[in-house]
Order: C-alpha cells, then sequence, then structure tokens
C-alpha cells in the first residue's frame, strides 16, 4: 500500500512535496511507537534484551512495526490526495454530480483557505517590511514579525469574507436550482475502470478480514 | 426578489404617467448605518428607465458607494443599517420605514436583475475559480445555463473587455486594470437590465477606458440601464442622459449634463476633471539635485521574471509536451533607470505593463532576475527590505494591501519609533497626518475610511518617514479633487527637500503635468515617453 502511494505520487510528480510532509508525520510518531511496543508491550515473550522494568521483544517490535505501517498507508494515502488534487477540477467534478454549489464551494475553499491566508499575510508582511519592519532569517525574528502580522491578518480576513459574501450571493452562489459547469473534467474509460476495480478491491479486503476473522474465531 | 413582508400597492408616484417606466427606482428618505450618529443618506431620489445612461457624481466620502450597494442589494436594508423610503425594481415596490416588518431583499434574486461592480474590484472573485474564463462564468453557472452558450459568452465578454489573451491566467495574478475589467465582466455576463459600477474609470488604462465606454453604448443599445457612481468627470460621462450629484449624503443637483456643466456651482470643487492627455507641462520648480552626482536611485541593467508558479498535474505535463519554454517570460528587460534627488520621474505603461512589479524592485520586495539596484548609491541585493525601507517609501496601489493597524494614528506611527524615537515620531505622525488633512480623524479605523482618505493615510504613512526615495504607485486612482491637490502638494514638497520621486500612473495627462520627465515601458523596457 505504501509502496503504491509512493509509485503514485512519483508518476504524479508530487513526490518531492509529498515526502517530507509524510515523513515530519511518520517520522515522530513511528518513533514514539517504537518506543512504547518496542520496550513496554506487555504479551511479549521473546526476549531480546532487558533493562530494569523495559524489555525489547520480539511482539512488541513487530506489533509496533504493523501500526507504523498502517498508520503510513492511511497518512500517505490523504497526502497523496491533497497534493494532487486539483480543487477547481474536484468542485467542477461535484457540480457535475448534482453536488450543491454552496457544498461544493465550502469544500473547495477550505481546501484553498491555507494558500489564501498565505498570500494574505505575505501582502501584510510586505507592507510592514516596506515601513521599516526587519525580518531576517533567524526564528526569533521571524517569530516576532508573525506576532506584528497575527491580528491584522484575522482582522482583514474577517472584514473580507463580509464583502466576499455579498458578492457571492449577488451571483447565484446559494442558487438552488441545477448547477452547469464551464470546466470540462476529462474522464477516461481508463479511470472509470481504475476507479469500479479499486473500489472493488477494497470492499475484497474488507470481506477477506471478515471471513478470516469469523474463521479464527 | 421579496421573500415575505408586506408589500403596499405598487404605485408609481413620482412618475410622469408618459414617462418611461424604470427597471430601478429609490426613494430613500434616510439611511444610516447600525453604527452611526447621523444618516448616511438622506432625500435621495433615483429611477433608471430600460437603455438610460445615469451619472451619480460625488466626492469621495459623499454617500456615492451607499448609493450603489443599495440599488444593488448588497447592502440590503435591515441587516446593516436602517432604511426608510423605498426600492422599485421591474415594477415592484419596497417599501421600508427602518422597522422589523420591513420586506427582505433577495439578494441573489436581486443580483439577477441588477449587476454591480464595487470600488475595489478584487472583491468579487469568488477565490475558488483557477482561471479567468472560469471566474467569468462563475455566475452562469449558478444559473445552470448549457456549457455550449457560456463558452460562447464568456468569449464575448472577454472580447468586448479586452480581456481575451487573459483567459487561461490565475485570477489572482492580474494587474489593477485587468482585474477591474475581469469585475465588470462577471457583473455584466448574466446581462442583468441594471448594471451599477463603482468608480469604473480608476486605475484603467486608456485602451480600458475606450472599451469600457463602447461597453456602455452597446449595453444602452440592448436595453440595459447603465448607473456610473463617479468622482472624476470622465469623457464618457457627457454622454449621459441624466447627471445627479451627490454631496453629504443627499443630492444637490440633478440633471442634463450640458446644463449642469454649464451652471456654476451645481458640481462640487472637489469633483475632479481629468487632465487633458496634451496638457502642457505645469511649471514645476526645477528639480534641485539634477547637477551630475550621486543619484538617489539607480537601476542598472534589471531584469526580472517571475517564477513560474507550480502548475498541477495535467496542465503541466501539458505545456511540457507543447515544448514551451523553461525559462519564464520576463516583465522587465534591461532596465536603466537613475533619478536624481529632488526629481520627479513618471513612468506610465498600460495596464499590465509591468509598471508595480518595478516599483518593488526598488525597496527589494522583489529580486532582479539580473541586474542591481542602488539606493543612495549602494547595492541593495542582500539587505532586508526593512532596512532599505528607511531611505525607500513605497505606496501600493491598493490602499488595502498597505493599512492593517487599528486607528489612524498607530498606522502612521508604525515603524517610525524605531526609525527617529518617539518623541520625533509623534511629531512626524501629526505632521503627516496633517498634510494630508486626515488630522481629525486620528483615532478612526483605516478601514471604515472613504477611499480617498485611505489613499491619503496610506501616503501620510510613507511621507511621515521621509526616505530619500518616494515610489508611489497609481497614486492618482481612488483620489477626488480635494485629495489630488493634497497628493500633489505633498509629492512637490518632497521633491523640494530633496527626496527623488517615481509615480508610476496610466495617466498621461497627470504624468506630464506632476512630473520632470516621463518614461514609458513598454514590452518591459523603458522608453522615453
Amino acid at each position: 500500500m505504501v509502496a503504491a502511494c509512493l509509485g503514485l505520487s512519483l508518476a504524479g510528480g508530487t513526490a518531492r512535496r509529498v515526502m517530507p510532509a509524510a515523513a515530519a508525520v511518520l517520522v515522530p510518531l513511528g518513533l514514539s511507537l517504537l518506543v512504547l511496543h518496542g520496550l513496554f508491550f506487555p504479551e511479549g515473550r521473546t526476549v531480546l534484551a532487558e533493562w530494569g522494568p523495559s524489555r525489547v521483544t520480539a511482539e512488541g517490535l513487530e506489533f509496533a512495526g504493523q501500526r507504523i505501517l498502517q498508520l503510513a498507508a492511511v497518512v500517505m494515502a490523504l497526502l497523496l490526495f491533497s497534493f494532487s488534487v486539483d480543487v477547481p477540477d474536484l468542485v467542477a467534478a461535484l457540480s457535475a454530480r448534482g453536488v450543491q454549489g454552496r457544498f461544493a464551494f465550502v469544500l473547495a475553499s477550505t481546501l484553498t483557505l491555507l494558500p489564501a491566508i498565505a498570500a494574505r499575510a505575505q501582502r501584510i508582511r510586505q507592507a510592514q517590511e516596506s515601513r521599516g519592519l526587519v525580518v531576517t532569517r533567524s526564528l526569533v525574528s521571524r517569530a516576532g514579525a508573525f506576532r506584528l502580522q497575527a491580528v491584522p491578518l484575522v482582522l482583514s480576513l474577517i472584514e473580507d469574507a463580509g464583502t466576499r459574501a455579498a458578492a457571492l450571493e449577488a451571483r447565484g452562489l446559494s442558487s438552488t436550482g441545477p448547477l452547469t459547469s464551464y470546466r470540462e473534467v476529462p474522464d477516461s474509460s481508463l479511470q472509470r475502470t481504475a476507479r469500479a476495480v479499486l473500489v472493488l478491491l477494497a470492499v475484497a479486503a474488507v470481506v477477506l478480514r471478515l471471513v478470516q476473522a469469523g474463521s479464527g474465531g | 426578489m421579496v421573500t415575505g413582508g408586506p408589500q403596499n400597492g405598487a404605485g408609481n408616484t413620482g412618475n410622469d404617467s408618459n414617462a418611461p417606466v424604470p427597471v430601478l427606482a429609490a426613494g430613500i428618505r434616510q439611511f444610516t448605518f447600525h453604527d452611526a450618529h447621523a444618516p448616511a443618506l438622506r432625500e435621495v431620489a433615483v429611477s433608471f428607465p430600460p437603455g438610460s445612461f445615469t451619472a451619480i457624481l460625488g466626492a469621495s466620502g459623499s454617500g456615492k458607494s451607499t448609493v450603489g450597494r443599495l440599488l444593488a442589494g448588497w447592502l440590503p436594508p435591515g441587516a446593516h443599517g436602517a432604511l426608510s423610503g423605498f426600492l422599485e425594481l421591474s415594477g415592484t415596490r419596497l417599501e421600508f420605514d427602518g422597522g422589523p416588518g420591513d420586506p427582505r431583499i433577495n439578494p441573489a434574486e436581486w443580483g439577477r436583475h441588477v449587476g454591480f461592480v464595487p470600488q475595489d474590484p478584487a472583491t468579487v472573485l469568488s477565490t475558488v475559480r483557477a482561471t479567468v474564463a472560469e471566474e467569468l462564468a462563475f455566475g452562469l453557472e449558478n444559473a445552470g445555463m448549457e456549457r455550449a452558450a457560456m463558452v460562447a459568452a464568456v468569449e464575448h465578454t472577454a472580447a468586448l473587455l479586452g480581456l481575451r489573451s487573459k483567459l487561461d491566467q490565475d485570477p489572482a495574478h492580474l494587474s489593477g486594470g485587468q482585474l477591474r475589467r475581469l469585475a465588470i465582466g462577471c457583473a455584466m455576463i448574466v446581462g442583468p437590465p441594471v448594471l451599477v459600477m463603482d468608480e469604473p474609470f480608476a486605475s484603467l488604462d486608456a485602451a480600458g477606458a475606450a472599451e469600457l465606454a463602447a461597453l456602455v453604448r452597446d449595453l444602452q443599445d440592448r436595453g440595459t440601464a447603465v448607473v456610473i457612481l463617479s468622482q472624476t468627470i470622465d469623457p464618457l460621462l457627457r454622454e449621459a442622459g441624466t447627471w445627479v450629484v451627490l454631496s453629504e449624503g443627499t443630492v444637490t443637483a440633478s440633471g442634463a449634463p450640458a446644463g449642469l456643466e454649464s451652471s456654476p456651482g451645481a458640481l462640487p470643487a472637489s469633483i475632479r476633471h481629468p487632465v487633458p492627455m496634451h496638457a502642457a507641462a505645469r511649471a514645476l520648480p526645477q528639480a534641485a539635485g539634477t547637477e551630475p552626482g550621486r543619484p538617489a536611485l539607480q537601476l542598472r541593467n534589471v531584469s526580472f521574471g517571475y517564477p513560474e508558479a507550480p502548475a498541477r498535474g495535467r496542465r503541466k505535463r501539458k505545456s511540457a509536451q507543447a515544448g514551451e519554454p523553461k525559462h519564464p517570460a520576463l516583465v522587465l528587460r534591461d532596465i536603466e533607470l537613475a533619478v536624481n534627488p529632488g526629481e520627479i520621474v513618471a513612468v506610465t505603461g498600460r495596464n499590465g505593463a509591468g509598471k508595480s512589479t518595478l516599483l518593488r524592485h526598488f525597496n527589494g520586495l522583489l529580486r532582479p532576475t539580473s541586474g542591481s539596484v542602488a539606493v543612495g548609491g549602494t547595492d541593495i541585493a542582500g539587505a532586508p527590505v526593512g532596512r532599505t525601507a528607511a531611505s525607500v517609501g513605497l505606496l501600493f496601489q491598493q490602499p488595502r494591501d498597505q493599512l492593517f493597524e487599528r486607528t489612524v494614528l498607530r498606522e502612521v506611527s508604525f515603524g517610525l519609533d524605531r526609525l527617529v524615537g518617539p518623541a520625533t515620531a509623534r511629531n512626524r505622525a501629526a505632521a503627516a497626518l496633517r498634510a494630508v488633512g486626515l488630522a481629525d480623524a486620528a483615532h478612526d479605523h483605516p478601514a471604515e475610511l472613504p477611499a480617498s482618505a485611505q489613499r491619503l493615510l496610506a501616503l501620510a504613512t510613507v511621507l511621515a518617514r521621509k526616505p530619500a526615495v518616494l515610489a508611489l504607485d497609481e497614486p492618482t486612482v481612488a483620489l477626488d479633487g480635494d485629495g489630488l491637490d493634497l497628493l500633489d502638494a505633498a509629492v512637490r514638497s518632497a521633491a523640494a527637500e530633496g527626496a527623488a520621486v517615481v509615480l508610476v500612473t496610466h495617466d498621461l495627462g497627470y504624468a506630464r503635468s506632476a512630473a520632470h520627465r516621463s518614461v514609458a515601458l513598454d514590452g518591459g523596457r523603458l522608453v522615453p515617453a
């Protein structure tokens, strides 16, 4: 599963952004899992090493390894999605399938929110720098600059939201009638087949686990 | 357009029986914002028949934008303020008395009949559309128009507004003038019977103004009622059927343009007349430091291209296949510019020519791809923007991008005490506010000032620092006549004190009248204007 995600992200050209993000999430989590289960797994029988109350057991390590792999699969799949999804395409596809405009907008603006806030923060920082705020590369200087930007950022976002709401309403965002989409989302038969196969595989995997568990218990 | 609420009879009091029935009309006895003590509007009566062209003229702060937003349904009575009077759309009259029983306006339904272009065009962007074409189509999508018709409408509108070459661009990367065109397109594309535009000429270059004029005539021919709110008497407005003059929230005069222009005192002095293109240069005092010396600002061989935005997925691969060059297109090419202390230089150019990009190099907000920028003889490469800012004051194109504090006084004082110490900072801040006529507004919130005052406040923040280089991006936009005089005086006195001033503007007349010399930015190169 992890390998498949890696392969896909390499093919999609997003590996350079997916990998660091995945590492940032997985490395600390993985280490803590290793320490916790590797050293203090109560059901561990095969002792590999022992320091006082803590023992490294083979079962503990195996359990930790499993958990890390499961987590890695989930994290990689989510990151791959968020880094490779094309927001306008997603919104267009949703509205083509009859999802309400308002809902599609909320979804899209959630995904575009961070870049939008970052752009606004950058504008405020540029204004402040142009008036003599010195921001160097040091962490302290950056933290200080952020403190100065936080209040104007929040205020300007709130103010902006008010005007934009009026504009969006006037342009019929909350219209309840049928919607159409300017953007055409290409959907090849290969994509459709791949989706169907993936859904079948996912169902099969769940059924398999259930059967295993049933026969095991 | 009404959801519930009592409706009084749709009488047509106030209209002659043989006059065409207005598609939109308003009789505002009084409109007061909820947090204000005095009414923002009093006794404003307007009506717009189909195919009419009306100009509502007034200085900044006269209540134009409030009238416009009320007419367009962007300021629904009840939500933000209390209206007593009526609004009438397509023969349906809504009576308001400021009480809880007032009818409610459905903004979406109202917006289908009345298109509105706000003063700040950036606020119409939906922010979730990736290209100009999709942004234009947003309103059509919500109306459920067939895709083929939608594509045709987008093409047609883009052609009318000169946006054809920009259809595949990200709206966030448009220049100020291009954004204005897009906002107009978004409002008119759904074909509303009434189109209200607030200061549409601001930041439009000559080509844009000509396109807008053609557009207005075309809309009128098709029976659209066009309403333009303006503080400048642009030549197009002389074609209007009616002028309504607003001053301090009330109508002081109305009638045919010719009559109003010829009768003395009908128009407030603070309404701007555009400087004619061929205006002779006004006698400016000769620049103080023109003798050969060290220029205050020197650009040597500066070229610049924006790094390519990380295109995603499909489109990126497609463009790679199309064999597009890897290097981004250069916005600036081999720019050579030297400005002496005391000299005022105007940089002109079309919308999107790269004027703002050029200014942002002066203090290092943008760094040249090649070439060098020197301020006071020192290369600024590697110096933090904040340090260069001690000698370079930059006035942004959008005052909203520049203002971030809670009060006017705090805004002007920001960073000043670090520069000159608290005591001098207080004096300088007060002096700068006096110079732009905002001394009385020191404790107001910057966002609540009218557009012209916001602009002047942004100017004050720059002046208070007494920079050696003053860089002004479209300083005339959004200024009314009084504001323009204050700007002129401030720029001259700064130059007289030895500051090098660079102002970029699309307004050739203003450039010629205000500067010692002009250069034009064309195709990324500086050429003599």
